[in-house]
């Protein structure tokens, strides 16, 4: 992991948890003080009371039950002592049983179980669940003992109510003693869950972060590799984002970089052939003028009378005048390569330059037909706007002338009789202005595109192969380029492009 | 990774029972399986007392677990609990155990019937079978009052929402709120299964 994808890991990482960090802190205050309003002691104080209210309830059901019960057998004691018989108590118990609710039936027997009177209430199959008890008393009528028994009774429903509500009260209590760890427990649950969130954060960050820190370590490295001369090194852009245009930048460096190289490269190794051409010229131009008079003298002093001696010697001297002559044109071409100045850059419209172009082209039909315009047809045009760049257009002229003739000798050669046609064009686009020479001549096989710009490289009989390398040199000078490629004609194509001054 | 596992379960229940106080529990063995005798009556202090006559139904239970010396591993498990209202119609006390229920006169009978347990079966003959002859102890547990685990998730309900955090919020708060009110815990001494 590099230094640089641990620093972000750990810029997310902090910034993760102070954020979640601090919605725990948060919600830990926040859950204590819901639970505290949700489970506070009054509600709880409030429920013991419900609960007391309900046992109230039922104990005071039960003193009104006995105190029914101690009524009715007081009723029928008495009832007893003023008759002294027993027969015919059922008037007495059944107004009894109408008077006390909570009574559900009256039985009195003897001392063998034998009933003597009964009342009982009816039944209503529609009544609540009851839970009765029997309330009894021995009374003594003189003669005999008698059991009165009293059944009172209460609805199931208040001792369930009762149980329902212990229940309720027991459970808030267990809230109400466990408030702050019941609040914890939340507190807990939410900590693991945002620490569960953190680390899929933390991961997916490592993730995108990887991504990133990938593509800035490749650059780093791409960086390393053009600091230590590789300029070939291209990386992939892919995504959209500031990284990418990051990447794309660094490409378009390096590719500067290396045309700015092999500009240079190219340049030195032009000034190394004028250097050489120079002293070729020099060298050569010297002896050529010796040797062409040692040929006419030794043609012209000669005195015998040996014919076929005298016919081998002017055989020999026009063999040499004409290499001599040769030779000096070589020489003329090699002097005026290494002449060749460097470019005086000033601003200038393309197509002014194509104008000049165009009045130069008689001259050079002429020329390529030895003395009759040769039978080609050259169309020059330029864009309705100006094309200003800086430009030296005496240099620029004699490298686009130079292009021009090439193309009128190729298509000249291959359609001696008419039919050539060569279109000089000079146009714009936003950045860029372009010069083109085109033709519809044989073209020039692929596989020679990238020699042909190299001095003394030449395919024709008698060319110095310096033409081109002089084109080069001069756009080159101008910050420019230039290319072959080929034409929709069939023939060559060559285009100057050269930086415009007000780009678009 | 075996013997590591081995040794942190020893761990663990090292660490679980070291710190139980042992009482004298009756055991006697009966077609294989152990029958113990305890009391934890210790269970009733002053305050269980006056809750149990409140009116209120509360719960004794009390859990024996068997285990194995040394590892701790547990054999067998045996509960069993009453529900204990004193009834405030008639005033005596309504015990249920299982699906039976008695009345008890005092709260000491109560107290007798469900805390001072006499040969109960700890435990099937089978989970005894394979442990012939090892040395074994018994962990009673005794609690008042747990609400029981069905209540206890009738009164505490995770929220009806989507939300899919509550119901393990839910019981980890049914866990705390629901536990008994006073518990005691204690060790046999140990015993040997009988070959």
């Amino acid at each position: 992991m590099s230094r640089f994808e641990r620093k972000i890991l750990f810029a997310i990482g902090l910034s993760v948890f102070l954020a979640l960090g601090g919605s725990i802190f948060l919600a830990r205050g926040a859950l204590h003080e819901v639970y505290l309003v949700g489970v506070n002691e009054r509600f709880g104080a409030e429920l013991v009371h419900g609960v007391e209210a309900r046992r109230g309830q039922l104990m005071a059901l039960r003193a009104g039950s006995e105190q029914a019960a101690d009524a009715v057998e007081w009723a029928v004691e008495a009832e007893l002592a003023k008759r002294g018989r027993t027969s015919n108590l059922e008037p007495l118990l059944k107004q009894l049983l109408g008077r006390y609710d909570l009574v559900q039936a009256i039985r009195v027997v003897d001392e063998t179980g034998a009933a003597v009177a009964s009342a009982l209430r009816e039944a209503d199959p529609t009544d609540p669940p009851m839970r009765t008890t029997t309330r009894d008393r021995e009374v003594e009528t003189g003669t005999q003992s008698l059991r009165i028994g009293v059944e009172v009774a209460v609805p199931e429903a208040y001792f369930e109510r009762l149980q329902e509500a212990g229940a309720a009260a027991d459970v808030y209590s267990r809230l109400q003693r466990e408030s702050a760890s019941v609040s914890d427990v939340y507190v807990w649950v939410f900590g693991i869950m945002v620490f569960l969130v953190i680390v899929v954060a933390f991961l997916i960050g490592a993730i995108v972060s990887r991504r990133v820190t990938r593509r800035v370590t490749a650059l780093a490295e791409a960086s390393r590799r053009v600091g230590a001369g590789d300029l070939t090194v291209t990386l992939p852009t892919g995504a959209t984002d500031e990284v990418a245009e990051l990447t794309q930048a660094f490409n378009d460096m390096v590719r500067d970089l290396s045309d700015s190289r092999a500009r240079i490269e190219y340049l030195q190794r032009i000034s190394a052939w004028q250097d050489f051409a120079r002293r070729l010229a020099h060298e050569i131009k010297n002896p050529l003028t010796p040797i062409q008079l040692a040929a006419q003298e030794l043609d012209e002093t000669y005195g015998g009378a040996d014919d076929a001696y005298r016919k081998k010697l002017r055989h020999a001297r026009a063999i040499i005048e004409e290499e001599v002559a040769t030779l000096r044109r070589l020489v003329g071409e090699f002097s005026a390569f290494a002449k060749l100045p460097s470019a005086d850059l000033s601003p200038s419209d393309l197509c002014d330059l194509s104008q000049s172009i165009e009045d130069s082209v008689p001259a050079i039909l002429e020329d390529v037909g030895d003395g009759t315009p040769a039978p080609v047809e050259v169309r020059v045009s330029c864009a309705t706007e100006p094309l200003r760049v800086r430009m030296d257009p005496m240099m620029l002229k004699r490298g686009v002338d130079n292009l021009l003739r090439n193309a009128i000798q190729a298509v000249y050669e291959a359609h001696p009789s008419g039919g050539g046609r060569v279109y000089v064009r000079a146009y714009g686009t936003n950045t860029s202005g372009f010069i083109e020479v085109r033709d519809n001549g044989p073209g020039i096989a692929t596989e020679n595109w990238e020699r042909v710009f190299d001095p003394y490289y030449t395919s024709k009989a008698e060319g110095t192969g310096l033409g081109l390398a002089i084109v080069k040199k001069v756009v080159l000078e101008h910050g420019g380029e230039v290319r072959l490629d080929r034409a929709p004609e069939g023939g060559a194509r060559f285009s100057i492009e050269l930086p415009l001054m007000d780009p678009r | 990774m075996r013997y590591w596992l081995a040794a942190l379960v020893l761990l663990i229940a090292t660490v679980a029972y070291a710190e139980l106080p042992t009482h004298e529990v009756g055991v006697t063995w009966s077609r294989g399986a152990p029958q113990v005798s305890f009391s934890a009556m210790d269970l009733a202090d002053e305050r269980v007392r006056r809750e149990l006559s409140t009116g209120l139904r509360k719960r004794l239970v009390v859990t024996v677990g068997s285990h194995l010396e040394g590892s701790g591993w547990r054999m067998a498990m045996r509960q069993f609990g009453c529900a204990v209202t004193l009834d405030l119609w008639d005033d005596d006390y309504l015990v249920r155990i299982g699906n039976h229920t008695q009345r008890l006169k005092t709260l000491d009978d109560v107290l007798n019937r469900c805390l001072a347990v006499e040969g109960l079966f700890a435990g099937e003959p089978k989970s005894y079978e394979r442990q012939k002859g090892r040395e074994m102890y018994f962990v009673v547990k005794a609690e008042f009052n747990p609400i029981s685990q069905r209540q206890c998730s009738e009164l505490i309900r995770p929220t009806s929402g989507g939300d899919s955090v509550a119901p393990l919020t839910a019981n980890i708060v049914r866990r705390q709120i629901c536990r008994a009110e006073r518990t005691i815990e204690f060790r046999s001494q140990i015993v040997r299964v009988p070959q």
